[in-house]
């Protein structure tokens, strides 16, 4: 097949790519650590695991350490501000998989925190007339009915598309808070105190988590978000993980590459809800009290927020977004009040000089390239089924 | 053998009707034509068959097959396989992973490979290219990329809408050149296309499209020769 034949004057192969080349290399923006996800995914495995291990270690050692300069004192306790950063943080890593990984703008994603929130309160609060239960089974019972609901919430709305579909969960965001404003046993303003906690008292005969120490928290919370990271992690690089980005990228055509779209989505958003609901039974746990004032819609926003500042489709950036949401008010006590100008402002800045937020996605789908390489390679039987291959740093990029 | 038959059918967006009342049927092994002005209805007839668009009245057979209330993604796997308009790429992903995609429905992994080997023969511009993301390739490669894709669902029916879309006339005429290939290779082509010069030339049967409806068929010599299609879309008469 030549194509150096004909007239010369019309553009032609390489000329053309040349012209994609440029422009494509105009549009990418240096960002604040350039190449950061190509030298990590450079390193070698066992160096990666370790430095993953100090940044953990470090992670749980962050209330004891109460580090000058970044700590929130003397406007707020330490501990209890590093509890409710890992709330949000776990709120993000949920939501991304909805709004990162499968493109689906939820912006009612409050509800599911809500919905964990008042699992947690109505099974455990003895203003609660209702069964009550050991705290950590509200757990995995708030992840349940969040699913549920988002299951329910899922299936008729998920056949609308963007616009339509970030309208139809704003509304539902609402409907739980004014469900709880006007049905009795869910008890409005007035609400539920003492929720439940763990089980555990230290040698004076005080139970461990109060909510008034946050540390116990915060580290409970830690524990569930690395849990939960492993775990969205593992999806990432499934098929469900690749069918999620396809839809991300362009649902129509992942529909006829035998992607089943639909119930693909359905799967994103109970999973995001489940993990809402998760973080919403801890929130209420740790503060020990709820009633229909937290669950508003500008608290939606604010995930929301969380997800696009951390790097939509990156969980890493997840946890850094939901923590500094949640830190920035704390920190800044005497600007806490403008603190939708300051997240709306920063936005701005981020999107102008960072447009994939702080930490990008891309390093997520270089991880399914690893896989996608492997798998192709795999196929052909050039290489053992156990092999690891792995790529050239300088390669992974192409020419980008 | 007749691969793929449309009996009377007709597409609806709300209330404006798209197709009306079109029959036509694919023999096994033949490229087909579909040629029409801009609005003819060629997109919508492909993307009801594909599954995209479900049709409000008529039947589509493939294969001898039922399959007009079939899902999008379960035709894929019976083998209906679509080059997507305007080349509907994954941006994000690089040349291997959209590949990788378009074997997403498969279950005999190691037949995977042997596609692979066959896309990178007909497009060895491909491999070269093959960790480079899909957003960032020139008009003609993502074209390219786009058929590959398709190929490796390993389809019997291979649907292409408008290969030629915004493309040099080098690279029309290179694409066309392999859509041949592509069908002695034993894969069936129904084509779209407005370039109906080149789509004509190459296809063994061809129909015309006007406003929803079927207004001239014929094989492709024939249609060429037509002194009103002529006049209408090869700019001559």
């Amino acid at each position: 097949m030549s194509t150096t034949d004909g007239p010369t004057l019309i553009p032609d192969d390489a000329s053309a790519q040349e012209i994609a080349d440029r422009e494509a290399k105009m549009r990418r923006r240096k960002g604040w650590f350039p190449g950061l996800s190509d030298r990590w995914n450079a390193l070698p495995r066992q160096t990666q695991w370790l430095i993953l291990i100090v940044v953990v270690v470090l992670a749980y050692l962050l209330p004891i350490l109460n580090p000058p300069l970044i700590t929130t004192e003397p406007g707020n306790n330490w501990q209890i501000a590093l509890a409710q950063m890992s709330v949000y943080a776990l709120v993000a890593v949920g939501l991304n998989v909805v709004v990162g990984y499968a493109g689906l703008l939820d912006l009612g994603y409050v509800a599911f925190f809500a919905l964990g929130s008042y699992t947690a309160a109505m099974f455990t609060s003895p203003d609660s007339p209702y069964v009550h239960i050991p705290y950590l089974w509200t757990l995995p019972l708030a992840m349940a009915v969040a699913m549920f609901f988002g299951v329910v919430l899922g299936v008729p709305t998920l056949r609308l598309r963007g616009d339509y579909l970030a309208i139809v969960t704003l509304g539902f965001g609402e409907i739980v808070r004014i469900l709880a404003t006007i049905i009795p046993a869910m008890k409005g303003q007035v609400g539920f105190q003492n929720v439940g906690h763990p089980p555990g008292t230290d040698s004076s005969g005080q139970p461990i988590f109060l909510n008034s120490s946050g540390t116990p928290w915060y580290w409970l919370t830690l524990t569930i978000i690395i849990v939960v990271l492993l775990a969205a992690g593992n999806l990432e690089r499934s098929r469900v993980g690749r069918a999620w980005i396809a839809i991300r990228e362009d649902e129509d055509a992942a529909e006829i590459m035998g992607v089943p779209t639909f119930k693909y989505k359905v799967w994103a958003f109970a999973i995001g809800a489940s993990v809402g609901g998760l973080s919403g039974a801890l929130f209420a746990g740790q503060v020990g009290f709820v009633n229909n004032q937290k669950f508003d819609i500008a608290t939606s926003i604010l995930f929301v927020a969380a997800v696009v500042m951390g790097g939509t489709g990156n969980k890493v950036g997840a946890v850094l977004g939901g923590s500094l949401v949640a830190y920035i008010p704390l920190r800044f006590t005497a600007i806490a009040e403008f603190k939708y100008l300051i997240f709306g402002a920063a936005l701005v800045i981020i999107m102008i000089f960072r447009p994939g937020g702080l930490l990008p996605a891309r390093q997520s789908l270089l991880a399914y390239g690893r896989l996608a390489y492997n798998k192709l390679k795999g196929a052909m039987g050039d290489i053992p089924a156990s092999g690891k291959v792995v790529l050239e740093p300088g390669k992974g990029s192409g020419n980008e | 053998m007749t691969l793929l038959e449309l009996k009377n059918i007709s597409v609806h967006y709300g209330r404006i009707q798209a197709i009306s009342d079109m029959s036509f049927s694919v023999e096994e092994g033949e490229i087909v034509s579909l040629i029409g002005a801009n609005g003819a209805g060629k997109t919508t007839t492909m993307r009801t068959i594909s599954g995209l668009l479900t049709p409000s009245a008529g039947s589509i057979t493939f294969g001898g097959k039922d399959i007009t209330r079939m899902k999008a993604h379960i035709r894929v796997v019976q083998g209906i396989s679509q080059a997507p308009e305007g080349r509907g790429i994954f941006p994000g992903m690089t040349v291997e992973e959209n590949l990788d995609m378009g074997s997403y429905g498969r279950k005999d992994r190691t037949k995977v490979a042997d596609d692979l080997e066959r896309v990178f023969d007909l497009f060895p511009r491909l491999k070269e290219r093959i960790k480079q993301r899909g957003g960032t390739m020139s008009g003609g490669e993502q074209q390219m990329l786009a058929i590959g894709r398709a190929l490796m669902s390993n389809p019997k029916l291979l649907l292409l809408d408008e290969p030629s879309m915004g493309l040099a006339p080098q690279f029309i005429r290179q694409i066309f050149k392999i859509v041949t290939e592509i069908n002695n290779q034993g894969t069936t082509v129904l084509l779209v296309e407005q370039n109906a010069n080149q789509a004509l030339a190459r296809a063994h049967r061809a129909f015309v499209l006007e406003t929803g409806s079927i207004t001239h068929r014929g094989t492709g010599k024939e249609l060429l020769a037509n002194p009103a299609v002529k006049e209408a879309y090869l700019g001559v008469g």
